[in-house]
C-alpha cells in the first residue's frame, strides 16, 4: 500500500509530514517514560519480522498481489507508540534504501501503515491481557486487522484525491470502491496472519509481550 | 541481557531473516493492490514532482551489483532486517539514556 514518488501533492504530503511527525515525537515522548527496557530487543525483533513479512507479497485474484501491513499485529503486541516508532522505523528504511514509497510521502505511509492500524491494534490489546482468550477475542482482532487495512486504503484513496491524482473521469466512489475491493482480501489474510502471531507469541512468548502490561495494570490496580 | 531476552532475539531474528531473504524470493510479483488499482484507474503516471531518494546500492528489493536473482533478493532482505533491528536497538538505546539522565537530573 506504500504511496509511491510524486502522486501527492506538496500541501498533502506537507501536512501527513506534519501529523505522522507528531504521531512519532509523541510516541517517543510516551517511550522515555514507559519503556520496558526488557521490550526493546522484541521490539527490534518484530521490527525485523514485519520488514521481512513485507516482502513477502502473495497473490490476490488476478494480476495483483498483496502483503502484510504489520501495524495492526504490532499495535496488539507492543501497544500503540512502541508500534508507531516501529512501523516508521521500517517505513524510513523501506524508503530511503529500497525506494519503497515516496520519498515526501513518509508521513502519509507512516499514517496509513502505521498510526492508523497500530492504534485499532491498541484498542483491541486490552482483550488479550487475559490468561485465556476465548474465540470471540480471536474474531474480533481478526476483524480488527481487516478494518485497518480497510482505513488505510482509504486514506490512500482520499488522499490521491485530493492531490489531483485521480483521472477527472473516475468518481470518488469508483475509486474507493477498487481500491477497498482488492484490499478486502488483503485484509482478511492481514486478520487472520494477526490473530496466528497473536497466538503463537501467546503460547511461546507470552511475557514478552503481555508481561510488562500486566505488571503495569497490577500495580495499577494496587 | 538476560539469557531470555538473548533467545528471543535469536529466534526471532532468525525467523526474520528467513523469511526475507529466502522466503520473499518465491513471492508474487504482480503490482500489490494499490499499484493494480492505480493501473485500472488509469492514475499510474505521477502529476507531481516528488522527492529524490538518496543514492543507494539497491534498486528496490535487489543489490544492484547481484541483479534480481536470489542472491540480490536475498542481500537486501537481510540488509533491511538488520537496518530495521539496528534503528531499533539504537533508539531504545538512546530512549534508556535519555530517561536515566533526565532521572539523574531530578527531572522527574
Amino acid at each position: 500500500m506504500h504511496i509511491g514518488s510524486g502522486f501527492l501533492s506538496p500541501p498533502v504530503w506537507g501536512t501527513m509530514a506534519a501529523v505522522s511527525g507528531a504521531a512519532v515525537a509523541g510516541s517517543l515522548a510516551v517511550a522515555r517514560r514507559r519503556l520496558d527496557e526488557r521490550k526493546v530487543p522484541l521490539m527490534g525483533v518484530m521490527g525485523a519480522f514485519v520488514f521481512a513479512a513485507q516482502m513477502v507479497n502473495f497473490p490476490v485474484l488476478a494480476g495483483t498481489s498483496g502483503h502484510l501491513g504489520g501495524g495492526f499485529l504490532l499495535g496488539v503486541l507492543l501497544g500503540a507508540p512502541m508500534a508507531v516508532i516501529v512501523m516508521a522505523s521500517i517505513l524510513v528504511v523501506q524508503s530511503l534504501v529500497f525506494q519503497d514509497g515516496g520519498v515526501e510521502a513518509l508521513g502519509a505511509n507512516i499514517f496509513v501503515m502505521g498510526v492508523i492500524p497500530c492504534l485499532l491494534g491498541a484498542a483491541v490489546r486490552r482483550l488479550w491481557m487475559r490468561r485465556t482468550a476465548p474465540i470471540l477475542v480471536e474474531v474480533v482482532t481478526a476483524v480488527g486487522g481487516l478494518i485497518g487495512v480497510l482505513a488505510g486504503a482509504t486514506g490512500v484513496i482520499l488522499m490521491l484525491a485530493w492531490s489531483g491524482s485521480l483521472p477527472g473521469t473516475v468518481t470518488l466512489t469508483h475509486a474507493l470502491g477498487v481500491m477497498n475491493g482488492v484490499h478486502l482480501i488483503i485484509g482478511i489474510v492481514e486478520g487472520l496472519v494477526s490473530v496466528a502471531v497473536i497466538r503463537f507469541v501467546l503460547a511461546t512468548r507470552r511475557e514478552a509481550a503481555f508481561g510488562a502490561a500486566t505488571l503495569e495494570a497490577g500495580e495499577a490496580s494496587r | 541481557m538476560t539469557p531470555y531476552n538473548r533467545n528471543t532475539l535469536i529466534v526471532g531474528l532468525a525467523a526474520a531473516l528467513v523469511i526475507g531473504a529466502v522466503v520473499s524470493y518465491f513471492a508474487s510479483s504482480h503490482p500489490d493492490g494499490l499499484e493494480k488499482t492505480q493501473e485500472d484507474l488509469g492514475a499510474a503516471a505521477p502529476a507531481h514532482k516528488g522527492l529524490v531518494a538518496p543514492p543507494v546500492a539497491f534498486n528496490e528489493y535487489s543489490l544492484k551489483c547481484l541483479g534480481e536473482g536470489f542472491w540480490g533478493n536475498a542481500v537486501a532482505g537481510v540488509v533491511g532486517c538488520l537496518l530495521v533491528m539496528g534503528l531499533l536497538l539504537g533508539l531504545g538505546h538512546l530512549l534508556r539514556r535519555w530517561r536515566h539522565e533526565t532521572t539523574a537530573n531530578g527531572a522527574s
